[in-house]
């Protein structure tokens, strides 16, 4: 393996930020690569309103008065105090899912295998929407609250809204993003708004991925509200609750995400 | 290639892949920096790069190379060791060395925390011990 | 003067007969209360070691030469090996040897539980081995494993035979009585998830070996070594002078010992075996399962007429099955108690002791149960226990010392905040406060020995062969001498973790260390203290300071030393105690977070009050993981685990902590040794889940009888409660 410093963001390799994701893929054996690309140094980082380069650190974004709080919440909620000094932005967008049988690389649709181990198996942490074919729950706090926001990403080759970065995993395709190889998110970019919240339940105070997130947002008189773990992907919450088809084990989450939505939009005076 | 830890440069020579633990660990002989869990999710491994806490254990040395590494060996004369010994912050003293390395990067740039920004900020270090009160208390009074 | 004697040895609950040599142990006990070192805070001796990260753990050793291996561990529960070849291993650069089954013991074919060892590679580097591990060719047969403890009884797949304890009549008991309630409790497995993995580096020199390793018992480590290589105990010296985390899973030499000291035999190389986190979470013990369905009667008065107890404990594949009923057993003064209890074995990884093993679970459900009880009588919980206290041990013994009734006193100021913390609920989030007692062992035992010496410079070197796991032993040992020879605490040295260097000493598990090494220790001063007055007296100096004394030996030494008395005869030596735990409930999410925990312990005489502290708040602690967030998953259909991560398996961050409070008794225990202290590792462990339980109870009105207690039991029980109400009532609750 060697690893390169990116010189512009046409790059040939795998990219490679603070590598709180792609290190531990690596050494796990869930992601293999000849090349690893650094990319530090090609990717914005600077934060201006309305307007994030992707390689700003979730750290950075914790603390940064000038965001919504939504999002500034959500990036002080999620992972650890080192990850977030380490993990950028576009990598937590782009982070894979905790999905145990997944990360212990059990041969499931996710790997290209035919079976959710999941369904039939433990999935307390698992999707309550979306979750017929896989059921893992995307992690991203920080992605939920982008959705809320209703956030464009702009990556070396196009623009385009959040919600289509992401895509459910199917017999055909079996990725939960729509990035081409070599494509790299440079920047998010989203509209003012007047309220926002991020709530979150997990299994201990902090450090720990969401049971259930949900973003909330208030703007010009509408409301968007997305959920974070409750699907394999962010999750903008259209049809409400009450389309969610848990699991067995998961049905608890459908009550959490109830409780926590009435929160979160009372809170932002929807 | 040059790694520089707490203040000195140091030829080092492992593959890529290697990562910074390792190379502290087994090339350097500063074993104060320990790895527990080696996959990001304990903090036992906590150094500072460019004064920023970082986890070691999945950190690529390559990565870091012109960057300034701070462990727990370069700390030895902060005055947060002695805080972590007066209040008995440390049992088996395993994520000791992490703890210690985040908690002087947390009053570097926040010299009075509050017990709630000493709960945030520490939130990545785990102890089994369960130290965590008198870590709070170290923190609080370590300027003595 | 050494006398031989039959007795019985109780270690984490078990009691074995053995014969033993023990001294007498002549010395009074010190009054009561802080003395001049001894009773009064003190840092850690090797606090700054530790802190800076200069003290070598095995796991920072690196001998020259010193070759790493990676360990080939079955990925099923129940499998057997159909083919295996490690030619490929041994190809590959760096790779020095390379073993499967059959060539040691510990490497099998057969395999009965996930992470059982099958082979292990050599190699220069930790990678190499590791590269080397995947070249392996190995194929399994996967055979159906035996998952559920309930079906593994009905099976009669057993470890040892089901064990009926019961006293008076069960049956006639629950007639006699009032109120009869019945409840299902179920507890999840724990890991220790000690920050230190599991590890060993052996070497062997001349005709013996060398074996550094993570122990909490490094004379268990020697015995078995000596027996596993087939070489006299002496041949084998076991080194751990630092050691990152036990919490009872390390007290045996495991897999990975035998398996460098094979390798480094072939090899003639220093071996290091050292488990990756993944293995520790996965083969390195556990706190096993447990299913307890459980009958309490009792009269109107709270009276407790019949206890009655089925336990299943869900043993895994080996390993022994915890008393689990102790509490039932022994905690109340009930005339009518039957327990049986099961050791479920199963294709599950093996339990190992896990801090007080089976008394958490079984507090967990007696305690609960309980406050189930006392719901329906309309009696405080607190008031409850009283009436059934007891003077006299239910089973025959009297108690060496107890002063429960004087931790319930000590405990009512924070019992009585229970009408403010209520009023501090709200709309949505519910606060109670609950509480539950506490017993456990903690006397340790002989034998013990330590050697003390004395040079001229005054200053004293205590040396014994025990182990300090982080619970601050150095420190209370150092304490011990200091006072009995009359010198400050910073002249006093100890030497411990080398069974070269020292005479035997306790294992670090069962509370045992302290109250049994301390009394050595205290002797082996007193030895040399009492040679000092002799040279005193010869030198006209009688009253003389130490150190004036000492000043003419030059390069002479005092040598004192001191052995572990016998524990008192025909008495049960028991540590007791009670939590106080207040909590917030959010009833629409079900998260639970515990606000504060008072502890109130029994110990006996307390070394180190500031060393104390800690332990409580670390038991504590773990006490929460446990209940609130703590589980190892295994896959339904076949059992292989999930949760061997940190990332899945959640332990308490700081962030989880609760205000603490804790308070001990600090009576000594007249009857227990010089010193009439007990040990404190594991008692402020065991009745933390039952008493965040019972808070919840209180806070909520529902009976939450799983742990953890995660959001969907809470939630659960929650509906439960409402649903039961509703049919009270006949109307919707919370109206």
């Amino acid at each position: 393996m060697e690893l390169r410093r990116a010189s512009s963001t046409t790059i040939d390799g795998l990219p490679m930020h603070g590598g709180t994701e792609v290190v531990p893929l690596l050494r796990a054996g869930l992601l293999q690569a000849e090349t690893l690309v650094d990319i530090r140094g090609v990717v914005p980082r600077d934060i201006a309103p309305g307007r994030i380069g992707a390689g700003a650190t979730l750290a950075q974004l914790e603390c940064e008065p000038g965001i919504p709080e939504v999002l500034r919440e959500a990036c002080k909620l999620a992972a650890s105090p080192q990850l977030r000094n380490m993990g950028s932005l576009a990598g937590n967008l782009l982070q894979s899912t905790r999905c145990w049988y997944w990360r212990l690389n059990w041969p499931c649709r996710l790997h290209g295998g035919d079976e959710c181990f999941a369904r039939d198996g433990e999935h307390r942490e698992h999707a309550i929407f979306a979750n017929d074919y896989c059921a893992s729950a995307h992690p991203s706090d920080v992605a939920a609250a982008l959705l809320a926001l209703d956030a464009r990403i702009r990556t070396t080759t196009r623009e385009l809204p959040i919600a289509e970065l992401y895509r459910l995993p199917t017999e055909a395709d079996r990725n939960t993003t729509t990035l081409e190889t070599g494509e790299m998110i440079l920047e998010v970019s989203f509209e003012e708004c007047e309220q926002s919240v991020y709530l979150k339940a997990m299994e201990r105070k902090r450090w720990a991925f969401p049971l259930v997130g949900v973003a909330a947002v208030r703007r010009g008189g509408e409301t968007r509200v997305a959920l974070a773990g409750v699907a394999p992907v962010p999750w903008l919450l259209a049809d409400g609750l009450d389309a969610a088809t848990p699991l067995p084990r998961n049905a608890y989450k459908v009550d959490v995400a109830r409780a926590l939505v009435k929160r979160a939009r009372a809170t932002i005076g929807a | 290639m040059q790694l520089t830890v707490n203040g000195h440069s140091y030829d080092v020579h492992g593959e890529v892949g290697t990562t910074l633990a390792e190379s502290l660990r087994e090339e350097l002989s500063l074993t104060g920096t320990k790895i527990a869990c080696g996959e990001g999710h304990c903090g036992a491994c906590t150094v500072l790069v460019d004064g920023e806490p970082i986890l070691s254990c999945i950190t690529l040395v390559h990565a870091v190379e012109g960057a300034h590494v701070t462990t727990i060996e370069g700390l030895r004369e902060h005055p947060m060791i002695g805080a972590f010994v007066r209040t008995d912050a440390l049992q088996c003293g395993f994520c000791t060395p992490g703890q210690i390395v985040s908690a002087v990067a947390l009053v570097e740039s926040n010299s009075t925390p509050t017990t709630e920004e000493i709960r945030h900020a520490m939130a990545g270090n785990l102890c089994r011990c369960g130290a965590y009160p008198k870590i709070v208390e170290a923190i609080r009074t370590w300027q003595g | 003067m050494a006398r031989l004697i039959r007795t019985e040895k109780e270690v984490e609950g078990r009691y074995e007969e053995v014969w033993l040599v023990v001294e007498e142990d002549s010395l009074d006990q010190w009054p009561a209360g802080p003395l001049e070192i001894v009773g009064r805070d003190a840092l850690r001796v090797d606090g700054r070691e530790r802190a800076t990260g200069q003290a070598v753990y095995t796991a920072d050793l690196a001998k020259p030469g010193m070759l790493h291996t990676a360990v080939l561990r079955s990925p099923h529960p129940r499998a057997s090996v159909a083919s295996i070849d490690l030619a490929p291993a041994l190809a590959l650069p760096g790779v020095h040897a390379a073993i499967g089954p059959g060539d040691i013991e510990q490497l099998t074919a057969d395999c009965s539980f996930q992470g059982e060892a099958i082979a292990a590679v050599c190699a220069d580097t930790l990678a190499q081995a590791r590269a080397a591990l995947r070249a392996i060719a190995c194929e399994f047969e996967v055979l159906e494993p035996l998952l559920d403890p309930d079906e593994a009884v009905r099976r009669g797949s057993l470890l040892g035979d089901a064990r009926e304890r019961s006293r008076g009549d069960y049956e006639q008991g629950l007639a006699e009585a009032d109120v009869v309630v019945e409840a299902e409790f179920r507890t999840q497995v724990v890991l220790h998830s000690s920050m230190e993995t599991h590890q060993a580096v052996v070497e062997w020199i001349g005709e013996g070996v060398e074996v550094h390793v993570s122990t909490q018992y490094i004379w268990g480590i020697r015995d078995a070594v000596a027996q596993g290589l087939g070489l006299p105990a002496d041949k084998v010296r076991v080194v751990c002078r630092y050691m990152g985390g036990g919490f009872g899973s390390k007290n045996g030499p495991d897999d990975y010992t035998f398996i460098a000291a094979e390798l480094a035999r072939r090899t003639s190389r220093p071996v290091k075996c050292a488990l990756t986190r993944r293995e520790e979470n996965t083969a390195a013990g556990n706190r096993n399962a447990t299913i307890q369905r459980l009958t309490v009667g009792a009269r109107s008065d709270g009276t407790l007429t019949a206890l009655g107890g089925e336990y299943v404990n869900a043993v895994g594949w080996s390993g022994w099955s915890a008393g689990t009923e102790g509490p039932m057993q022994m905690l109340y003064a009930c005339p009518n108690v039957k327990t049986i209890t099961y050791g479920a074995k199963l294709n599950l990884p093996p339990m190992k002791a896990f801090r007080a093993p089976g008394f958490v679970e079984g507090t967990f459900g007696l305690e609960a149960l309980l406050d189930e009880l006392a719901t329906k009588l309309d009696l405080d919980p607190l008031e409850l226990r009283r009436r059934n206290h007891t003077d006299e041990a239910p089973e025959g013994n009297e108690y060496s010392g107890k002063n429960l009734l004087e931790c319930y006193r000590r405990a009512e100021p924070h019992w009585e905040r229970r009408h403010e913390v209520r009023a501090r609920s709200t709309a949505t989030v519910k606060r109670g406060v609950g509480m539950a007692s506490q017993i456990w062992y903690g006397g340790g035992g002989p034998p013990s020995y330590a050697w003390i010496r004395v040079g001229s410079d005054g200053r004293a070197t205590v040396v014994t062969a025990m182990q300090d796991i982080g619970t601050g032993t150095r420190t209370a040992m150092a304490q011990i001498a200091a006072e009995e020879l009359g010198i400050p605490l910073e002249h006093v040295t100890v030497t411990l973790g080398d069974s070269d260097r020292g005479p035997y000493a306790t294992l670090s598990a069962g509370s045992s260390t302290t109250p049994s090494v301390g009394p050595a220790v205290r002797a082996a001063a007193a030895d040399a203290r009492e040679q000092i007055e002799e040279i005193a007296e010869q030198r006209g100096m009688k009253g003389a300071s130490i150190a004036e004394v000492v000043d003419v030996l030059e390069d002479a030494q005092i040598l004192g030393k001191g052995a572990r008395g016998p524990n008192p005869t025909g008495k049960q030596v028991l540590t007791f105690g009670v939590q106080v735990a207040e909590v917030a409930v959010d009833i629409e999410t079900g998260e639970v977070w515990v606000e504060r925990i008072a502890a109130v312990h029994d110990v006996g005489r307390v070394i180190n009050p500031l060393g104390a502290s800690s332990q409580i708040e670390g038991g504590i602690i773990q006490g929460i993981g446990h209940t609130l967030s703590e589980e190892r998953l295994h896959d339904p259909a076949t059992g292989r685990l999930l949760t061997t991560t940190l990332d899945a398996y959640k332990l308490p961050t700081i962030a989880d902590v609760p205000e603490i409070v804790s308070e001990l008794i600090d009576e000594p225990d007249q009857h227990l040794t010089n010193l009439g202290a007990k040990g404190l590792g594991e008692p402020p462990i065991v009745p933390t889940a039952a008493a965040i339980a019972n808070a919840i109870r209180d806070a909520t009105g529902a009976d939450v009888r799983q742990l953890p207690i995660s959001r969907e039991e809470m939630l659960r029980a929650l509906r439960e409660a409402e649903a039961r109400q509703k049919e009270k009532v006949g109307a919707p609750a919370g109206v």
